[in-house]
């Protein structure tokens, strides 16, 4: 495989973490364009443990992760109030009001005599644990995958469970599912500060392959892109929002021939989809069909 | 794939020093298509120019990392000791976060943010 499939197979799998973040709001019944936020949180915190303090990436990751999922706890407990429209606009906000402040973050250290750590609007240079550690890019895709296949197992598990049911409840119905005895706020936190910990996930695994990152990295064209690739790939499953990234980036790449007019080639694509099948390519009927046939 | 297999043992291995890093400079000049450049890179490590090195540039669009990018391409190693050449072909003008993947005597990776106008490139302003 060479290093362009490499790097389009890694690309792909580090957004599934922010798809099946964004997927995990959308079956509780929340549409939130600020999950890239989340993603930033993890890529700094990570880069920071590793870079500045000389932790281990996969201790790194779970911390990152345990803030993500703090920091959407926290954005979790004001706007998960709100409804609808009402509560995605909320998530932008939030999610635009950290990246401005990341944009005020200067904080380094200095490391062989160069500063290392994030410097405001210049970014944050030198994350280079993969590097010092000898990690080949196909051995940094397979742990890409390997993490990713464990997210969707938990997935997959969940959508089998009384759990799963109950989220996909809350999310139809929610005064329905409170009058069966749910605690409808209670489970949408929880699944808020799920989907904090898989953005953040994600932004660790980015920073480290990126060795860069930057505010505007995380700015509202990632946020809807995340949930396009729900939509997109449909609702009905966790498998859907991949196949919403892979169509995506596949999209990207194979309509680089349209050069700088790809984009709206893509846009043009994802608005003839979204008409053509509004809850996605695999919706809850197409997964049912699947489901009744297969069993 | 050994590696990642164990990748959960040895990543427990604290790692803060790092070697000295090598240093890039890009000088690029547009060549009259729309959107494509001839560019030189300037590699060092310690003040030396950095010989022997493979690179591969890639770039990236800062506001949408993992979609608006090139494709990356082999660097030819240039005259001077430590210059690279490379074509790059642009998807838009504006501020590009050029990446450099380098392998052979060292394996890093360098970001370097210019901004691409119809004459050439010059380091972004942010």
């Amino acid at each position: 495989m060479d290093d362009y499939a490499i790097g389009v197979l890694t690309n792909i799998g580090l957004v599934s973490f922010l798809a099946l973040s964004a997927y995990l709001l959308l079956i509780a019944g929340e549409m939130s364009f600020g999950q890239q936020a989340f993603f930033g949180v993890g890529a700094y915190a990570g880069g920071i443990l590793t870079a500045m303090y000389g932790w281990p990436l996969p201790l790194a990751a779970l911390a990152a992760m345990a803030l993500g999922a703090l920091a959407q706890l926290l954005v979790g407990l004001p706007t998960l109030r709100l409804r609808g429209l009402y509560f995605a606009m909320a998530t932008l906000a939030a999610a635009e009001m950290m990246r401005i402040l990341f944009e005020l973050v200067h904080f380094q250290r200095a490391i062989d005599g160069e500063a290392v750590g994030p410097d405001g609007t210049q970014g944050f240079r030198g994350i280079r644990w993969v590097f010092a550690h000898g990690v080949e890019p196909i051995e940094y895709l397979a742990i890409v995958y390997a993490l990713l296949v464990l997210a969707l197992a938990g997935f997959l598990l969940l959508e089998r469970s009384r759990l799963g049911a109950t989220l996909r409840g809350v999310g139809e119905d929610p005064e329905l599912a409170a009058a069966l005895g749910v605690d409808v706020n209670r489970c949408k936190l929880g699944v808020a500060a799920a989907a904090g910990a898989l953005a953040a996930l994600g932004g660790v695994l980015f920073a480290h392959h990126n060795t860069y990152i930057e505010p505007r990295n995380f700015d509202i064209m990632l946020g809807v892109h995340s949930l396009a690739y729900a939509l997109i790939g449909g609702l009905g499953t966790a498998l859907g929002p991949l196949l919403g990234v892979v169509l995506d980036i596949g999209a990207l790449e194979g309509s680089r021939v349209f050069q700088g007019y790809r984009m709206i080639v893509f846009g043009g694509l994802v608005a003839l989809l979204l008409v053509w099948r509004p809850r996605g390519l695999l919706d809850e009927r197409t997964v049912r069909w699947v489901k009744q046939r297969f069993s | 794939m050994g590696k990642a297999a164990l990748f959960l043992i040895l990543g427990f291995v604290p790692v803060l020093a790092f070697a000295q890093s090598p240093k890039a400079d890009l000088a690029c000049k547009a060549t009259g298509t729309d959107y494509v450049f001839d560019c030189t890179i300037r590699l060092s490590r310690g003040g030396k120019p950095l010989e022997g090195a493979q690179v591969t540039v890639g770039a990236d669009m800062p506001s949408m990392p993992m979609a608006h990018n090139l494709k990356p391409v082999k660097a030819q190693a240039g005259q001077a000791p430590g210059e690279y050449r490379a074509k790059l072909d642009l998807e838009m003008l504006g501020v590009w976060a050029v990446k450099l993947r380098l392998a052979g005597p060292v394996r890093d990776q360098l970001i370097l943010h210019y901004e691409f106008d119809s004459k050439g490139a010059t380091p972004a302003k942010r």
